[in-house]
């Protein structure tokens, strides 16, 4: 049994410890011995798993609390402060610009209404409105979900998470007057991918979206339920 | 919000964040900036200080958005456990002492009548842990909630409960192994 494993540290002894450890509360010395012993004993580390489902579950009972007026335009600032001196890829400092400039613009908005109205939730701007998803869909069972977003440029994003295929896969959209335009193509590793491209069509004018072979075979297809 | 941004995943705006999509950030933090404030509210006490922390865990989130794997945990659990470590590390820098919610919090937490406040939460799982922590003793249901989610050690527990050690242990231990049997008993029935 797996107590053999380690004659200092047994299933026994390490009981006490494993609800710490899924709570995160456990000190780091003795975390690691518990750690060094669960690596290796299939009981003990069932049970840790299940622990940990459970303090994640725990965790999302957290009351919710309204932040103060003001938190989104105070998390604009502190975006566009991390984006300055910190070395990061040009496209990822740009998403940090774009999502502090919306958030401004929103948050002016929202702010407004509050001052106007003395409502805790000002209402949502049509700014926010403009993702779109459908699920990608293969035999009827989702394999993931694709995304429009309206713009200039519109984007068409993918998240695949439970794909039966791998390798390379091309992104395709269906537009309302039957066009078929190509966004790109990605890798699948294991089932698995995210990728994101802009596109040339309005986003208002894609019908649907799908992932197709190389050779031209239809993998899965999300249809939007209204124009995107 | 609307109807659309609501059936986006949280996955699915995560991938759309780490591709750069403004839009799906900001979807995100109406999202989410109620629970993860609220959460750390709870452990510092000090609004001000729980701002500083929620926004301190949305810029990592999003720092680390294209790395986050799916297949290891929900979004909801990252984002929140990010909080709470980032609230745990604000209380000690300051020194501050931590404060236990008295009964009433406790109570109303695990009460099945609440309705979230947010649909996000409303999951079977959550609503399910909620029934069974309702089961438990008063003294270990403190004792499980004041570890899960405001981050206190056994030891803490054991000073702000005036109570031995061992019996904040036992607490945490009894209430959590109470926790898994309820609801690994329900998943095979």
């Amino acid at each position: 049994m797996s107590e053999h494993i380690d004659e200092a540290v047994t299933c026994d002894a390490v009981q006490e410890d494993l609800a710490a450890i899924a709570l995160g509360i456990a000190s780091g010395r003795r975390r690691a011995e518990v750690l060094r012993h669960v690596e290796h004993c299939p009981r003990c580390s069932a049970e840790l798993e299940q622990l940990s489902i459970i303090s994640d579950t725990l965790l999302q009972l957290a009351p919710e609390v309204e932040p103060p007026i003001g938190f989104e335009l105070r998390l604009a600032a502190r975006l566009r402060e991390s984006a300055g001196p910190r070395e990061v890829s040009h496209w990822r400092r740009a998403s940090v610009w774009a999502l502090a400039a919306v958030l401004i613009v929103v948050v002016g908005l929202g702010v407004g209404s509050l001052i106007g109205t003395g409502h805790r939730n000002p209402p949502t701007p049509a700014v926010s409105s403009t993702l779109t998803s459908a699920a990608l869909i293969v035999h009827g069972s989702r394999v993931g979900e694709a995304i429009v977003s309206a713009g200039n440029p519109s984007w068409m994003y993918m998240s695949i998470d439970r794909a039966t295929w791998s390798g390379a896969v091309t992104c395709q959209v269906v537009l309302a007057d039957g066009h078929v335009e190509t966004v790109g193509r990605f890798e699948l590793t294991g089932g698995y991918g995210a990728w994101g491209a802009p596109l040339w069509a309005a986003a208002r004018d894609v019908r649907s979206a799908r992932l197709v072979t190389a050779g031209g075979v239809v993998l899965a297809t999300a249809r939007f339920a209204t124009p995107a | 919000m609307t109807s659309d941004d609501d059936s986006v995943s949280d996955d699915a705006l995560l991938s759309s964040i780490a591709l750069g999509d403004e839009q799906a950030g900001l979807v995100f933090v109406r999202r989410y900036q109620r629970r993860l404030f609220g959460l750390a509210l709870g452990i510092v006490n000090d609004a001000g200080d729980a701002e500083d922390v929620a926004q301190e865990a949305f810029l990592r989130i999003f720092r680390h958005a294209a790395v986050f794997d799916p297949r290891r945990g929900a979004v909801s659990s990252w984002a929140l456990t990010i909080t709470r470590n980032l609230a745990i590390d604000a209380l000690r820098l300051r020194r501050g002492v931590p404060t236990n919610p008295d009964d009433r919090v406790f109570l109303e937490l695990t009460s099945t009548e609440r309705q979230p406040e947010s649909a996000a939460i409303a999951s079977h799982d959550v609503a399910r842990a909620r029934s069974a922590l309702a089961q438990l003793p008063l003294d270990q249901r403190r004792a499980v909630l004041l570890a899960a989610l405001y981050g206190r050690t056994a030891v803490q527990i054991a000073e702000s409960e005036s109570i031995p050690l061992g019996t904040a242990k036992s607490r945490i231990r009894l209430g959590m192994a109470k926790l898994r049997t309820a609801i690994v008993n329900e998943e095979a029935l």
